[in-house]
């Protein structure tokens, strides 16, 4: 499948290794290219993992990134508001059928998930918990 | 009314103030100590150091009570989150929002915010009566009136510009047939072009879908 990741910090950079260890086709982008060198060095180097120096709050920057063909979004900032204002978008300005966030506070938690967007806390173990989210698979 | 506001910036201090004489009770937020100093010393302890996309926050400035929230932060993400706390937590009736990048404007109205204000569709508003006109020349009717040739110009700050033509969505039926450059040179449509500020279009357009069309292309970020 074709998934976008919205922020290169531990989260994005962990999950995006992990979705291309099953073949998964990964486009990452954040804000600030510092923070995509946390990735896998081969990966991008290899174009397995695209990157995109992008605000990915902008339809424009998503829209360049393929979401209009993207079966996953996966917004990772490490803020929770903007990551929910990210998953929104997905979700209503481009239909994007499984969009799954990361945050940390708990209120904006349960009321993410009552939105219908897949909410996981945003902790230690939150790679592998999208992961599972994202592939119904294991790590 | 009691109104809860988060911000107390440049839009939410003479927002209050203004709340305030007209005879309404407000409580700000504001993450900055200074802009709540500031509020303090105008309207007295009407307003606290907070982060309103926290639920205690909202809580401690009794949200649960207000008739509306109003949320004009410099942050989309935030002024977002925290209208939607007020509204799924403590009922809130009535939510405002500003937007500061109008592309989200259409995303607040659709998730449920009551009324959105872009900040930067105002400015651009009151602009606009300024700057030259783009107008539509029709050029040609075609197959009995039904369809037309039109041409336009793409504004400077028009929201197409650097999109490829692609991703631009025009009215069903419409079809580019020309592009030109600023300097008279003819894009090659084949190639997707990005389509840049003072491009001149020409268009075939179903007659009752031009004003649309119009619309796509000149309108303003």
């Amino acid at each position: 499948m074709n998934a976008i990741i919205v922020g290169s910090g531990n989260v994005g950079s962990r999950l995006s290794r992990q979705l291309t260890d099953r073949g998964h086709q990964v486009v990452v982008l954040d804000i600030n290219a510092d923070a995509l060198r946390n990735l896998p060095r081969g990966r991008v180097d290899s174009g397995i993992i695209q990157v995109l120096v992008r605000d990915g709050s902008l339809s424009s920057s998503l829209v360049e990134a393929g979401i209009t063909n993207a079966e996953a979004l996966v917004a990772a900032t490490g803020i929770d508001p903007l990551n929910g204002l990210i998953a929104q978008k997905a979700k209503e300005m481009f239909n994007v059928a499984k969009v799954v966030t990361a945050v940390k506070d708990t209120a904006l938690h349960s009321m993410y998930e009552s939105m219908g967007i897949e909410t996981v806390k945003r902790s230690e173990s939150v790679a592998g918990q999208l992961m599972q989210s994202i592939t119904g698979e294991q790590d | 009314m009691y109104l809860v506001i988060a911000g107390g910036g440049r839009v939410g201090a003479p927002l209050a103030s203004s709340l305030v004489s007209e005879g309404h009770e407000v409580f700000i937020l504001d993450k900055e100590e200074s802009a709540v100093d500031a509020i303090q010393r105008e309207l007295g302890m009407v307003a606290s150091v907070g982060d309103a996309t926290v639920l205690r926050s909202l809580n401690d400035a009794g949200t649960a009570r207000a008739a509306a929230f109003i949320a004009v932060t410099d942050s989309d993400a935030d002024n977002l989150a925290a209208c939607q706390l007020a509204r799924s937590n403590f009922d809130v009736p009535k939510t405002i929002a500003t937007v500061r990048d109008p592309e989200n404007a259409e995303l607040f109205e659709r998730v449920g915010i009551d009324l959105v204000v872009s900040t930067t569709d105002l400015v651009l508003a009151n602009l606009a009566t300024a700057l030259p006109a783009h107008p539509l020349i029709r050029l040609m009717p075609l197959a009995d009136r039904t369809e037309e040739l039109v041409t336009l110009k793409i504004p400077e700050a028009g929201i197409t510009v650097g999109r490829k033509l692609s991703e631009v969505t025009l009215p069903y039926g419409a079809s580019i047939v020309l592009l030109i450059n600023s300097e008279g040179r003819r894009k090659n449509l084949g190639e997707d072009p990005e389509i840049q500020a003072e491009d001149e279009v020409v268009a075939l357009s179903p007659t009752n879908t031009t004003d649309e069309l119009w619309e796509v292309l000149t309108e303003l970020r």
